[in-house]
């Protein structure tokens, strides 16, 4: 992922230390090196310049990034209620999170439930797809469309297709379980239901990913496969020992990232629940018996809600701590899974 | 490289100051060419039929003035309140805004709305509906003006009545009777319904207006005090949880999923018999056309001659905290809940204004199946609480609903539930 072209001398300035997934931080210094092969004079213009370009995007890291990000820190430690008050109150806020805070731990479940059914099975799912998908046979384009579609629509219209697919008596999921003679689930309306609701329906756009991983799979040198042929591989050794390794690398960063958005499920709560307006106690902030309370939810809650800010603040970053750790520990192990065909990392 | 990182902030300074000039601009609304002093208001009111009412109301006061230009923007609904909040924390809120009867206090307490004791004229109070004026207070402070408000009905269906050999002039009165007919009005087949009689949890009163209902009108924190698990509010909640379990888990589910989407609403389809919700769902009913007579009745009494206690919201004017003209914004406040732009609303809206000569003389002007149900939403409000959100727990609908929610689906007693409940919510405040 690094740019290669940027010789290590020519760099204007240190190399910013960039992960594999920061792509708009190692595209920057590119655009700086480029006017810099223009003129090989002058490196204060060229600093200067250099600054210049890459300006707004400090600005904003610096003003609508850095800066929120620290005050809801410092927030996360007061009483913060938006418009009145902000009194320090020590770790208060944390404390109210593990002891007293049942709908916390309720929120945290949630989310947990759904990130660990959802993110191996939307990764095992795109690359499912993806393998399909990348056979030779006529009208294969198509196909490719078709699985993308769902990826390209979005929002509130999808979760409104689902609720009408998922209808208990009239949807067309259990119409068709019923030709099976099974008598379908009430989905969004049974406690038991609606977490494997929202995580079939996030099956169903798995083709964002499909698409990075159908893109490596095109890439995948065919030299690998006769090699393998004639050593007398089968199928399945061809698969296990060529192609998953060689889709290890977007494995990883799919993980990675679909893990973070996982941890921050929360329009597809809002906006489904809010649709309906009718629940056996009146109240639908978390969907039946609170089971789609998720935690991004409860934040919303506790912010705009009941202007309890601070304790919005403490819940973030204790969120943005889980992914750290998980991201983090990733990472660690990567190194044990993912193979890179430069070889630099095994 | 230690000077390119000093030429680096320079720059972001020299950025952040032209951004910052350009931000500055904003306060050049303050009065407008004429010399009037612009008053910012912002409604959620943007609906065909709401929209052009709300402007017209505004360009007939801007009309009337040589001293304030009112500034009508619509914000939506699942925007405004939020885009409020942050607003007054930034210091530039709008003048006067829409916001929800039941949570004044919360709002006042959190220093978010202004006090408009001072500004507001002696009648104002003595022309708007007594309790509705008292729920806008807090700590004997006028934070908000009631605006309109809502309470629910029975809306039930004749010809069903008389196809089930009911009296269709004799609507339940009590928990007993309204039982009752909902039996002798349920068309099953098989195992599954083609018409249900009444579902307590359909339509707008919740398993909490059920309770409150059984206790005297009572909600689960009145001041200080809680009443979670008392007798009347067990028996209530059993009661609810009850229906369910004759009517079938499946059964109620699969309904509430079919009516869900908002398309169709299962009373107007006839596919339910006895429904609660507001009056203005008698405009859904005028505006679809169905033949079916319907008649309405006040929410039944717990037990017989008990009173009707229904549950009332609303919403009130409020002046944000930190509102440049809350003067000027109290003159458009007390404009806007004047007896002629009031009934002027509630003929157009069907909305029970807070204006009380107003809400007399729409009664007037109806009739038919409007003025019933106009009237007799008004005659309601004798038995209305309002339940406003707890300072203290402002977040005690959150607990307490999914508590109740697992009691009515049958996983924890009801008794249980509401201590349960009860302890919860106690523990949820430091």
């Amino acid at each position: 992922m690094n740019e290669t072209v940027i010789n290590e001398k020519e760099k204007p300035y240190p190399p910013e230390k960039t992960t594999e997934l920061d792509v708009t931080s190692a595209a920057l210094p590119k655009a700086a090196v480029l006017s810099k092969r223009k003129r090989n004079k002058g490196g204060k213009t060229e600093n200067l310049m250099g600054y210049l370009f890459i300006s707004p995007w400090i600005v904003g890291l610096l003003f609508l990034m850095a800066g929120p990000l620290l005050f809801s820190l410092y927030v996360s430690f007061t009483d913060y209620n938006i418009t009145s008050q902000m009194n320090f109150v020590g770790l208060d806020n944390y404390k109210r999170m593990f002891t007293e805070d049942n709908l916390f731990w309720t929120s945290l479940w949630n989310t947990l439930y759904f990130v660990i059914f959802s993110v191996p099975l939307t990764t095992a799912g795109a690359v499912f797809v993806a393998l399909l998908l990348n056979q030779k046979i006529p009208g294969m384009k198509i196909f490719r469309t078709i699985y993308y579609l769902p990826a390209v629509l979005s929002g509130v219209a999808v979760y409104f297709l689902w609720m009408h697919l998922l209808s208990p008596s009239t949807g067309l999921v259990n119409t068709i379980l019923d030709w099976f003679g099974i008598n379908g689930p009430a989905w969004l309306f049974d406690p038991e239901w609606t977490k494997p609701s929202l995580i079939l329906m996030k099956l169903w756009s798995v083709g964002g990913g499909m698409l990075l991983y159908l893109a490596r799979l095109q890439g995948v040198s065919p030299a690998l496969y006769e090699a393998a042929d004639l050593d007398g591989a089968n199928a399945f050794q061809k698969f296990f020992h060529i192609t998953l390794p060689m889709l290890t690398p977007i494995i990883f960063f799919d993980i990675i990232t679909s893990t973070i958005f996982s941890f921050q499920i929360f329009q597809e709560a809002y906006v489904m629940i809010q649709g309906g307006d009718l629940s056996s106690s009146g109240g639908l902030e978390g969907g039946p018996a609170n089971s789609l309370l998720f935690y991004n939810l409860h934040m919303w809650n506790n912010a705009f809600k009941i202007f309890n800010m601070g304790y919005a603040s403490a819940m973030a970053w204790f969120l943005f701590f889980i992914i750290m750790i998980l991201t983090v520990f990733h990472l660690k192990f990567s190194n044990k899974w993912v193979h890179y065909d430069g070889g630099d990392k095994k | 490289m230690a000077r390119g990182f000093r030429l680096g902030f320079v720059l972001i300074l020299l950025f952040s100051v032209i951004l910052s000039a350009c931000s500055g601009g904003s306060d050049a609304s303050d009065k407008n060419k004429d010399g009037k002093v612009v008053v910012n208001f912002q409604t959620f009111w943007g609906s065909e039929t709401r929209k052009p009412v709300i402007d017209k109301i505004v360009s007939d006061f801007n009309k009337s003035q040589d001293e304030i230009e009112v500034k009508h923007t619509f914000v939506p609904w699942g925007d405004i309140w939020t885009k409020n909040t942050a607003a007054v924390a930034a210091g530039n809120p709008a003048d006067v805004i829409v916001n929800d009867l039941h949570s004044v206090a919360h709002r006042a307490k959190n220093g978010q709305t202004e006090d408009l004791s001072q500004y507001l004229g002696e009648d104002l109070k003595n022309t708007l509906y007594p309790n509705l004026w008292d729920s806008a207070l807090y700590q004997d402070k006028v934070h908000g003006v009631p605006f309109a408000t809502d309470n629910r009905l029975l809306f039930y269906n004749k010809d069903a009545y008389k196809e089930a050999g009911l009296d269709p002039e004799k609507p339940p009165t009590t928990w007993q009777e309204l039982e009752e007919h909902a039996k002798k009005l349920d068309v099953k087949k098989g195992n599954s319904y083609e018409r249900v009689g009444y579902y307590p949890l359909w339509g707008s009163f919740g398993a909490a207006s059920w309770m409150s209902n059984a206790d005297d009108g009572k909600g689960f924190i009145e001041g200080d005090k809680m009443y979670f698990a008392t007798a009347n509010k067990i028996e209530g909640l059993e009661w609810v949880a009850d229906w369910q379990k004759r009517l079938g888990k499946k059964n109620v589910q699969a309904f509430e999923a079919e009516f869900g989407s908002g398309q169709t609403n299962p009373f107007i389809s006839e596919k339910v018999a006895i429904w609660t919700d507001t009056a203005n769902f008698y405009t859904q009913i005028r505006d679809s056309k169905t033949d079916m007579n319907f008649g309405v009745a006040p929410i039944p009494a717990f037990k017989e001659g008990g009173r009707n206690w229904n549950e009332g919201g609303g919403f009130v004017m409020e002046v944000p905290k930190g509102a440049e003209h809350p003067k000027e914004a109290a003159t458009f406040i007390e404009y806007l809940t004047s007896e002629k732009v009031q009934s002027y609303w509630a003929e157009k809206n069907f909305d029970i204004v807070a204006n009380k000569k107003a809400a007399d003389s729409v009664v007037n002007a109806l009739e038919g199946d409007g003025k019933l149900v106009y009237e007799s939403a008004i005659n309601n409000l004798k038995d209305t609480p309002f339940h406003s959100v707890p300072v203290k727990y402002p977040d005690y609908k959150s607990i307490v609903d999914p508590i109740i929610d697992n009691a009515v689906q049958g996983k924890i007693s009801p008794e249980q539930a509401l201590k349960k409940a009860e302890k919860d919510v106690k523990n949820s405040a430091k």
